[in-house]
């Protein structure tokens, strides 16, 4: 059992590592300008420089691919930034003052929020201020921030009750210090996990809005526009919807792995039953 | 040919037939006539009333299949009787005199006479909401001189008037049939209003008592379809028996099997127009506007957006109208030309475009061809209708967008200031003002003109002349060719 | 047991009351007058101004706020700006056809999913039960519109055994129905499964573990046979937990599928009405939906109360 666990952290840490190079490296070098239409080499063959042919604008995909990249670990970090930013301290407080007003609000709202999933938000958010990037990001962020606050309180209650803290509260240490020096470090692993799940599910989401027209602006390389721009030619030139649906899918599948291969790393409870 | 108006419709977006599946039984035992068809769209109308409602979808649907004017423009783009049997002209060229066909009745059972040409002239000025019932100002009374005859009394000699009697402000409605326009149209048609499921598709039945040749389906079927790809999936499975207009140019090989499917290749009055703001900065500036335009390869362009369908065109006329000249040489692709105009100035301007097929594919070709000269354009999609309409037509607030102007001989709207070119040429409104009231050799000389200045000027650019492109299923006869009316007309389609 | 239920209850009306003032607020910041929008670019003001007083668009926010919701109480969802007519019926109608895309998305993710799970947990130590384990991971890394662009190609361009779309309501013709929602459902339906498979191998995996079951096994008895006796039950609480959150997920997943099957459902409405600015329309719509994930939530609540007897 252990082994097949380290199994899909090493696969998924890889899989991670490689989106991670790719973008990384594509702003210092891309084989072909992604945007550069060039109606000479429309639908070309893969080969001589454009190693997985062109789309009908001339575009490369390889430079497109690398870019889009780019583009996924955008969404997926201004989208999970946010979740946390906001979830992880509402999460805390809640969790620090199970029985108060505040810790009820919190958590109503929560479950507000969470009424209003992120296809929803971003497609409302996108007729307000109109669809792209950032537009849709904020929305996946948003609707994410439940499962950041859930996650935060659950693991705050087990760590409340634990010895440390409950000696730092016998020591009447005050409970933002108890928050930053006992709370934060003890979940901080739970938190990596759902942020890796998260990311996840933000390329998911950054997808299905490209392909329903609310997500990442034209021209800038995205993998779900590729997917969706790539359509009329299935038939065709099936190559153009192969890779950005394969890149969608292994990018997904490598934060997925990540997030399970560090939750059972991490959880000391997992670990002792394995 | 007074302004003529704005519907800005979809483009091609709206021409299908669809055949609705209703021929279960039909292939298979040889039967000779099928009694329906389907035909896929692409934009659905929001109601059925095109007196309050803009937009291209519900002429497209109702116009010629279900309301009939006076007139109605042939495949060859000439006026052709239709309610009327024949008109005179004064010698004054002031003055028509409709003879009406007898017999004819709505499909309410109401008779249609005389009165009810008056009632719907009078009704364009009363009642109807839009913009282009402007191009009626120039009648000056309507009356009834006996059962089935009618005058119009012009203010003066017009060029347009008749012509706009053949688009949808001609119809015809019953004096007893306009209280609910949005869901139960009325007309004298060959088809009237079945059912319509919201959000899937409208049924036109067959018209029973119509006047004329009965038609030969018993039903047509209008399917709507958001997706391209989905539309055409549905051809290839069976659910549709044509695609009214195709909006995935490159997907056209799926249909190259000669022994299942005809695809149809014709003409439209699309003219794509890359729109420049001439009321604010940079394109305020007619040089910046001419370096755009030598900036654009607009094959290139057309081959790559638009699989190379379509044709080039250098202003706002098509060469299906009579004052067509080829202006696709004004401005050559010269992106050093460009750059010289320029006198090496950068500029940053925002695109706002339709999200629509043809726009978002023309607008990454177009963004990729300024950048090489200087001009870095942001791309911003806007749902259409309702939010490019707001924010690009009415405020004008844009440097560049992309729409297909798909009205019949729209030349006119370039001669409002107020309209969203923000175009300004005192000279180019005394041509046009002129050749609706000249001759028929002086409306053409004067539009021909017309055409040249807004070309030199580089009012705008014109990226291509959009296609009519329809596939439809082997047997399926009286499709129309060229899509150069409002109206997707039905009239002559069979299935064999 | 009562009390918590009306607790729960009296949260549910809370929030979808608290729900709807959110909705209506960021309804209000929609740009563009629905007058203005309806009668095109040309209109007088008067024109404006009276359709406006039509609408009732002239009111304070306050007052709009309570009439439509005062309205939404007893099912009126008011009269669309742009195809003048009642809103209710409409969203009534694609409720039934997105309801069902979803419940039938529901059942194919179970039947995928529980006897899936359950085997790779029962056999989680052979390369078979590692091998769907691995699979589930791939199925969920697939966008449902992704599957459902593949299938549309397979079975229906390619085999032409299934159509490629549209929708045939169940009382014009149910053998047309059913062939026309297979295809949305097995995308709706696998790519979830695969993420339930998960949860249900996980459920069931712990549920091993328990002392009982140990016992069982001690004794000599078949796992099996003592999974079945015992165990489902304990293991259907965080399995039915989970089913709650995805049918909310469904329901969204929904929209996308479709877009590409052409279903005129509530996801198809609402695109419409954003594309067409019909406010109240898209007001009615998001209502509905995130009225419908805050009712699926009680239902789980209440389920999860009834299921687990260490919380009765």
């Amino acid at each position: 059992m252990r082994g097949r666990t380290n199994a899909g952290l090493v696969v998924g840490g890889a899989l991670v590592g490689l989106v991670v190079l790719t973008a990384v490296a594509s702003f210092f070098w891309t084989p072909h300008d992604p945007t550069l239409v060039d109606a000479a080499q429309k639908l070309r063959e893969p080969g001589g420089g454009y190693p997985l042919g062109a789309d009908k604008f001339g575009r490369d995909t390889f430079s497109q691919l690398m870019v889009g990249a780019r583009t996924t670990l955008y969404v997926g970090i201004v989208a999970v930034g946010i979740a946390a930013a906001l979830g992880v301290p509402l999460g805390m407080i809640a969790g620090m003052t199970p029985h108060g007003w505040l810790s009820e609000l919190i958590m109503r709202v929560n479950d507000l929020v969470f009424a209003f999933p992120a296809l929803l938000l971003a497609v409302m958010f996108g007729a307000v201020y109109g669809a792209g990037t950032l537009t849709a990001m904020i929305a996946i962020g948003v609707a994410t921030v439940p499962a950041f606050a859930r996650v935060a309180r659950a693991a705050t209650l087990q760590v409340m009750v634990t010895d440390y803290v409950l000696a730092a509260r016998a020591a009447g240490r005050r409970r933002p210090a108890i928050a930053v020096r006992h709370v934060l470090p003890n979940i901080g692993s739970m938190l990596i996990v759902q942020a890796s799940v998260s990311f996840a599910i933000a390329i998911l989401a950054e997808a299905a809005l490209s392909f329903l027209g609310f997500g990442t602006r034209p021209p800038t390389p995205s993998w779900g526009r590729m997917l969706q721009e790539s359509q009329e030619l299935l038939f065709s030139t099936p190559r153009l919807a192969l890779w950005p649906g394969l890149a969608i899918a292994l990018a997904v599948l490598g934060f997925n792995l990540l997030g399970d291969g560090l939750r059972d790393y991490l959880d000391p409870k997992l670990r002792r039953i394995r | 040919m007074r302004r003529i108006g704005i519907w800005i419709a979809v483009g091609g977006l709206l021409l299908a037939t669809a055949a609705c599946g209703g021929d279960s039984g039909g292939s298979a035992s040889g039967t000779p006539k099928a009694q329906s068809l389907a035909v896929g769209f692409v934009a659905e109308p929001a109601n059925l009333d095109f007196t309050s409602t803009e937009g291209a979808a519900i002429p497209q649907a109702l116009l010629v299949n279900v309301y009939e004017g006076l007139v109605k423009l042939d495949q060859a783009g000439e006026i052709v009787p239709l309610l009327a049997e024949k008109w005179e002209v004064s010698g004054d060229r002031k003055t028509y005199t409709f003879t009406l066909r007898d017999n004819v009745t709505f499909s309410s059972g109401a008779p249609f006479t005389a009165d009810d040409v008056v009632f719907s002239l009078d009704r364009v000025k009363s009642d109807w909401k839009l913009k282009i019932k402007s191009q009626l100002d120039v009648v000056d009374k309507v009356e009834k001189k006996d059962d089935s005859t009618a005058v119009v009394t012009l203010k003066q000699p017009s060029n347009g008037f008749l012509y706009a009697m053949a688009t949808r402000l001609g119809a015809m409605f019953s004096r007893t049939g306009v209280s609910d326009l949005a869901n139960k149209p009325v007309g004298t048609g060959p088809y009237t209003l079945g059912s319509w499921r919201r959000g899937d598709s409208i049924q036109l039945d067959a018209n029973p008592s119509y006047w004329g040749t009965k038609p030969p389906l018993s039903s047509i079927t209008l399917k709507y379809f958001k997706d391209a790809t989905a539309m055409n999936n549905a051809l290839l499975t069976g659910g549709i028996d044509v695609i009214s207009s195709v909006q995935a140019p490159e997907s056209l090989q799926q249909f190259a099997d000669p022994n299942r499917f005809e695809v149809i290749e014709g003409t439209t009055n699309g003219e794509v127009v890359l729109s420049m703001n001439n009321d604010r900065p940079p394109f305020n500036d007619k040089k910046a506007r001419q370096a755009v335009r030598h900036a654009i390869d607009h094959k290139a362009l057309l081959d790559t957006a638009w699989a190379g369908r379509g044709g080039l065109i250098g202003s706002m006329v098509p060469p299906t109208d009579p004052w067509y000249e080829d202006r696709t040489g004004d401005y050559p692709y010269d992106p050093a030309r460009a750059k010289q105009l320029l006198g090496g100035k950068t500029y940053d301007v925002k695109m706002r475009i339709p999200n629509l097929p043809y726009a978002v594919a023309s607008a990454q070709v177009v963004k990729s061809q300024l950048a090489q000269v200087g001009i870095t354009a942001e791309i911003e999609p806007l749902e259409f209708p309702a939010r490019w309409l707001d924010q690009v037509f009415t405020k004008g607030d844009y440097d560049l967008s992309i729409i297909n102007h798909v009205e019949p001989r729209d030349m006119g709207i370039f001669a409002d200031k107020s309209y969203y070119f923000g175009y300004d040429n005192p000279e180019f409104g005394k041509l046009l003002a002129s050749a609706d009231q000249g001759t028929e050799q002086e409306q053409t000389d004067d539009l021909k003109q017309a055409a040249k200045l807004l070309s030199d000027d580089a009012a705008a650019d014109w990226l291509f002349l959009f296609p009519n492109l329809i596939v439809a299923k082997k047997g399926v006869t009286g499709l129309p060719e060229n899509a150069i009316s409002e109206s997707f007309d039905f009239t002559a389609l069979a299935k064999q | 047991m009562t009390l918590y239920l009306l607790k729960r209850l009296a949260v549910l009306m809370a929030s979808t009351a608290v729900a709807a003032v959110v909705v209506f607020a960021f309804m209000a910041l929609l740009p563009g007058d629905p007058a203005e929008i309806a009668l095109g670019v040309n209109a007088t003001p008067e024109a404006v101004a009276a359709l406006r007083e039509q609408f009732g668009t002239d009111r304070a926010p306050v007052v709009q706020f309570l009439d439509w919701f005062g309205g939404l109480v007893q099912g009126d969802f008011g009269t669309s700006y742009v195809t003048s007519s009642p809103i209710g019926p409409q969203i009534g109608d694609r409720l039934g056809v997105t309801a069902v895309l979803v419940l039938g998305g529901m059942a194919v993710a179970l039947a995928v999913a529980v006897p899936l799970g359950t085997f790779a947990a029962v056999h989680h130590r052979d390369p078979l039960g590692a091998a769907i384990s691995a699979a589930s991971q791939v199925g969920i890394a697939i966008p449902a519109f992704l599957a459902g662009i593949l299938f549309v190609f397979v079975f229906a361009v390619q085999a032409q055994v299934l159509p490629s779309g549209g929708y045939v309501p169940f009382a014009e013709d149910p053998g047309e129905w059913l062939r026309g929602l297979l295809l949305p459902w097995a995308s709706l339906g696998l790519v979830q499964g695969a993420v339930l498979t998960r949860y249900v191998r996980s459920a069931v995996l712990d549920v091993m573990r328990e002392d009982y079951l140990r016992t069982a096994r001690a004794k000599g008895r078949g796992s099996t046979g003592a999974l079945w006796r015992h165990g489902l039950r304990n293991a259907s609480v965080p399995v039915v937990t989970v089913l709650g959150l995805q049918l909310a997920t469904l329901l969204i997943g929904a929209v996308v599928v479709e877009r590409v099957f052409v279903i005129p459902g509530l996801g198809d409405l609402l695109l419409n009405g954003v594309a067409g600015r019909d406010l109240l329309l898209v007001q009615g719509v998001v209502m509905v939906l995130v009225a419908a994930v805050l009712l699926i939530n009680f239902a789980v609540d209440v389920a999860y109360h009834l299921l687990d007897p260490r919380l009765r």
